[in-house]
């Protein structure tokens, strides 16, 4: 693990730096954050607010206000959190401004690896990365002899011989609820078969050898799951891993702290992480990224203020008191063990998400449309050509296909 | 009443019912035909995002509105009559399916699968909620009256807590080992997964809206069996009805009203059943039409979101509606010319 | 001779009773249970075994717990609160307060009941059982698991106090404005018997039929860029009324209308026409005759009314979450965003001690009021 060792040593050079206590400036100017709602939004904006007159938003319902809340003139928002997805609405709408001045200014604690760049031009911060990554117990692994699985072909194996043991109620876990995160666990499934999703003048591309060996996966895995696999999400399936329900799931790195949580978990300690199993082609699972972006329409002034107080937000301060809450990108990170399964999905060459906005559509008719293979009510060729059929016609709603 | 006065009695009710129900259902109405489009052009763009030490860069072609000067995004309106409601119903598809007697492929499609639950969860519902109501009010009534407090206190309570809630709170007992489904496991000594098959769910929601809604039923006929006339009651008995004919010919005659009044809200309540989805989850299941409408509604992660064909939903609820009030509201009509 | 007439026989009254306990079982039983959860550390909470959830072992071990002494203590101030809001109050306000006094009556003494038995739970009985547990011996030992830190991690640490206040504003200002323009109307309807009046009941109706969700997507956009299209009115003061809680009052109260004007049109068609015509005589204008004649006997109709406004503006979801900011977000969308965001055991359990809370008030409110909603229903506030 080079990557790890040469990150910790940057953390340690960096940590000593940023010792002093609460926020390095005063705020004058009164600006207000809009974002998702997650642990590590609370703990960047709990430290934003140490610098004063500054009121975050943690909604659920973000992604709706966010573009209308950045149009309007003045934006009623100043800082918006923002994902590889949820960038595109702002983006296409030019309601976020670029940042290369701002990184110039007061940008010295980012490391270029941080700035997201769209046609060269800064358009966003990041602070933290996320993907599925394999989680499994390593004890229950160990006792059977199964070697860790690199691959989805070893991971049913490994599935078949802990349920002919019986140790645990389901050998595997999935968030496969019905909607976005069954989507997601289609465009990793397809990622690792090395598909892409949209083709030519925004034309979708999954009804392919591609898209049916990643739908056989699925299904295969569902024979190993929870029967409730269509209402299971990230927090049902860590709540099984923590009651030691489940073996081996492909679950966010955000949820691995969870873990090893003493007050809610009876298998610390006992969870190792992996990267993700690759499919044929590639690991199955997709880089995303959290970070921030900034309203167009504000003033200049705002703008700085805006900027200098999210700067505060991502300090060593704040990543030493919450370092397992995330991946964090940010200066002062110490990789833990936890962060292990994420790393290495990585360096395996996990692709990122590929957001767009013919994405957008393609994720969503994914989630609505798959539960219909699973429960077997149509076959996997069915299946896909009824999720394009839908894909084109809200492509042509919303203008993305002639 | 003179009109002007009867105007300003009204007045203030009906502007903020103009303001912000009616006219919103007409702009509704109005999207329905059209459609609202940017215009893109493709452009080549690098994007770069972090990868866990390194960026990733690529160059892809992209979708890219257009802008004004000002940077609003230039978007085109065109009328195309019924097509979003083409589009929402598949006609095509759902006559084929038809044609060729597979229920199964009808149901796959979502608007007639969305209508099939919603005709269903309303019809079922109905009756029960009626009767449930019924059977609570008349037991309250018998009973001493020294209890009849607390246990309209305790009855009401699944009326009055907030719906997000009390669907959560139910859901809890049944999913995957919740303590009743463990109880069920234990007593038929097998494995049950409630929310796997989509009738199961179908029940829990139904089971959650009579648990919702009869307790204030109940607690309607309960008030109406207060003014049931003592008189034709004792009348009947010296008659020699029995217990079942008085309250067949005295009771629920007298009850009608209530009943309408129950009936009609709770059909326009469950028509537009939409908690129980999102409370239960069922949308890999079944999904329900106001559902169906949320859903083309919301925007996607990349901002996406299907405005005429939400419109076009919208307004085909609003007819189903109708249609299965007709027969309540010619009731109204009657008693209205009776009345006066 | 009706009274042993209508008696049931023995076997009947049993079966009735013994339903009706089922009921009441059926009823009451999950909002027991998340109460009981809510009490409980996240292993005991979600724990497969009802037992164990009840009794707490987990939360026991990590010295959460109660003594038989404290049971009894809690057992009994509970029963006290619920015989004070049912029966000492209401008698009360009832008997010693009249007219406008009474609506202050009710307010006051439902405030000052509710504080009061959270400060006896909470502060009282904790200290009192601190006191006598290490007396009482095998009494004062610890048997059940419970801890209220969920409860403190809501309330104070994630300052659900301004979420309560936010909800205590938009409930108060539906159900003020709500019943003032929906008595006028209902009374107006009730007294008409133009086409007009009836096609505004079946329109209101048909509005009543409406999917919310349709209307309130569409407000989002037009609420937002408020400043923009009110700057030609209201120049440059115009606001923003995404966020504001009055628009969100504003939009409650006509969603609420149409429920509101048919109950109280029919409630108002029970009183005689005979009682505001003798006004009109007397040299009223429809208005006087109002005042004067219909208010003071309109009280029992206007609280069952106002009950189900409450209702409607407390629990709303849809609403609130869409057009409120987080700093003015009222109780049910900041619960929703506890569950649904990315959240851990402890998050949940804290979110569900969150939801009890929100539901103490409407227990509260529906002990003292109880019999108010049925004399109200009984007047006829629903005659179809």
């Amino acid at each position: 693990m080079k990557l790890k060792t040469l990150l910790a040593a940057g953390a340690v050079a960096m940590s000593s730096t940023a010792a002093f206590a609460g926020c390095a400036i005063e705020n004058t100017v009164p600006l207000k954050s809009l974002s998702a709602g997650f642990e590590a939004w609370k703990a960047v904006t709990d430290a934003m607010a140490e610098c004063g007159n500054f009121q975050a938003s943690l909604d659920q319902e973000f992604r709706e206000k966010q573009p209308e809340a950045f149009a309007a003139n003045p934006a009623l928002y100043q800082i918006g959190g923002v994902a590889n997805a949820t960038m595109i609405p702002l983006l296409n709408a030019g309601s976020i401004r670029p940042l290369d001045d701002l990184v110039a200014k007061y940008g010295q604690n980012l490391t270029p690896n941080q700035l997201i760049k769209v046609d060269g031009k800064v358009m966003a911060i990041a602070m933290m990365v996320n993907a599925q990554h394999l989680m499994y117990r390593s004890d229950i692994l160990a006792d059977l002899g199964i070697a860790e699985p690199a691959t989805w072909d070893e991971v049913l194996a490994a599935a078949e011989k802990i349920k002919a043991a019986g140790v645990v109620e389901y050998p595997l876990g999935g968030t496969f609820k019905t909607g976005w995160n069954l989507g997601e666990e289609f465009v990793n499934m397809y990622l690792g078969e090395g598909g892409t999703f949209i083709g030519e003048g925004n034309m979708p591309a999954i009804n392919n050898a591609q898209g049916v060996a990643a739908l056989e996966t699925m299904k295969a895995m569902t024979a190993y799951m929870d029967p409730e696999y269509l209402v299971s999400d990230s927090t049902y399936v860590q709540q099984q891993f923590q009651q030691g329900k489940i073996a081996m799931a492909n679950l966010w790195a955000s949820r691995a702290a969870a873990m090893d949580d003493e007050a809610e978990s009876q298998v610390v300690g006992k969870v190792a992480m992996a990267a993700a199993p690759n499919g044929s082609a590639a690991p199955a699972s997709s880089l995303w990224w959290d970070g921030f972006v900034f309203a167009a329409n504000m003033s200049d002034q705002e703008a700085e203020a805006a900027f200098q107080v999210a700067m505060e937000g991502i300090d060593g301060e704040m990543v030493s008191a919450n370092n397992d809450a995330a991946v964090w990108l940010l200066n002062g990170y110490t990789p833990g063990k936890l962060a292990a399964g994420a790393a290495a999905t990585a360096a395996n060459g996990a692709s990122p998400y590929p957001a767009s906005g013919p994405m957008g559509i393609m994720h969503t008719v994914l989630g609505n449309g798959l539960a219909d293979y699973l429960t077997g009510a149509k076959d996997a060729e069915t299946t896909l050509a009824d999720i394009e059929a839908a894909y084109m016609t809200a492509a042509k709603e919303a203008g993305l296909v002639k | 009443m003179k009109f002007k006065t009867f105007a300003a009695f009204i007045g203030p009710s009906v502007f903020m019912m103009l303001l912000f129900i009616a006219f919103p259902l007409v702009s509704v109405f109005q999207q329905s035909f059209y459609i609202t489009q940017p215009i893109y052009d493709l452009v080549d763009v690098e994007t770069c995002t972090p990868g866990f030490v390194t960026q990733t860069c690529v160059t892809e072609t992209q979708s890219v509105p257009r802008l004004d000067e000002e940077g609003a995004i230039i978007t085109k309106t065109d009328f195309v009559g019924l097509q979003s409601y083409r589009n929402v119903l598949e006609l095509g598809r759902a006559w084929d399916a038809l044609s060729s007697g597979s229920w199964a492929a009808f149901q796959s499609i979502d608007f007639w699968k969305a209508l099939r639950f919603t005709l269903s969860f309303t019809l079922i519902t109905l009756p029960l909620v009626i009767c449930a109501g019924l059977g609570i009010a008349v037991m309250i009534n018998s009973a001493a009256k020294s209890v009849r407090g607390p246990v309209i206190f305790v009855s009401l309570l699944p009326f009055i807590i907030t719906p997000v809630i009390g669907a959560l709170s139910i859901n809890w007992l049944f999913r995957g080992d919740g303590i009743l489904t463990a109880a069920l496991e234990w007593y038929l000594q097998r494995d049950i997964a409630m929310f796997a098959q989509a009738w199961t769910i179908e029940i829990l929601m139904m089971f959650y809206r009579v648990w919702h809604v009869a307790p204030f039923a109940a607690i309607v006929f309960y008030a109406g069996l207060q003014t049931v006339n003592q008189d034709s009651l004792e009348s009947a008995i010296i008659d020699g009805a029995s217990r079942w004919q008085r309250l067949k010919y005295i009771i629920i005659p007298h009850l009608m009203p209530l009943i309408v009044f129950i009936s009609m809200i709770h059909l326009m309540d469950s028509y537009r059943v939409f908690e129980e989805i999102v409370g239960f989850s069922s949308q890999g299941h079944v999904i329900s039409l106001q559902w169906l409408t949320y859903d083309f509604l919301v925007p996607d992660q990349a901002g996406n979101r299907s405005i005429s064909r939400a419109s076009a939903s919208a307004m085909l609820t609003m007819i189903g509606i109708a249609l299965l009030l007709v027969p309540l509201l010619r009731r109204t009509w009657r008693d209205h010319q009776g009345g006066h | 001779m009706s009274a042993r007439a209508l008696q049931q026989p023995l076997p009947l009254r049993l079966t009735s009773n013994v339903f009706l306990a089922l009921w009441c079982l059926i009823a009451a039983f999950p909002i027991f249970w998340i109460m009981v959860q809510s009490f409980k550390t996240p292993v005991d909470a979600y724990d497969s075994n009802a037992l164990n959830v009840i009794l707490g072992p987990e939360t026991l071990a990590r010295g959460h717990g109660m003594s038989a002494l404290q049971i009894l203590l809690g057992i009994g101030a509970i029963w006290l609160t619920i015989r004070l809001a049912s029966r000492t109050l209401p008698a009360f306000v009832r008997s010693s307060l009249n007219g406008k006094q009474q609506w202050l009556g009710w307010i006051i003494g439902a405030l000052v009941l509710g504080v009061g038995s959270v400060v006896v739970l909470f502060g009282v009985v904790p200290w009192v059982s601190g006191v006598l547990n290490p007396m009482l011996g095998p009494l004062g030992v610890d048997v059940v698991g419970l801890t209220t830190e969920h409860y403190k991690t809501v309330w104070v640490e994630r300052g659900f106090f301004r979420n309560f206040q936010n909800s205590l504003l938009i409930t108060a200002g539906v159900v003020t404005i709500s019943l003032s323009v929906g008595t006028l109307a209902g009374y107006g309807l009730a007294r008409s018997g133009s086409k007009l009046a009836f096609w505004i009941l079946i329109i209101a109706l048909i509005f009543r039929a409406l999917p919310h969700s349709v209307l309130v997507a569409g407000y989002l956009p037009v609420f937002i860029s408020s400043s923009e299209w009110l700057a030609p009115i209201f120049g440059e003061n115009a606001p923003t009324l995404y966020g504001k809680p009055f628009a969100v009052i504003a939009v409650l109260v006509a969603i609420n209308q149409p429920f509101t004007i048919w109950m109280l049109r029919s409630f108002f068609q029970n009183i005689p026409a005979e009682l505001d015509e003798a006004a009109r005589v007397d040299g009223c204008s429809h208005f006087q005759a109002f005042r004067r004649v219909i208010m003071p006997v309109m009280w029992p109709g206007v609280i069952t009314t106002g009950l189900f406004s409450f209702l409607l503006a407390y629990n709303d979801f849809l609403v609130t979450s869409l057009l409120l900011d987080a700093q003015n977000q009222t109780m049910v969308p900041a619960i929703a965003g506890m569950f649904n965001r990315e959240t851990t055991t402890t998050d949940q359990v804290v979110a569900v001690a969150a939801a009890v809370s929100i539901t103490a008030p409407l227990f509260f409110l529906v002990m003292v009021f109880q019999r108010q909603i049925v004399s109200g229903l009984t007047a006829g506030a629903v005659k179809g």
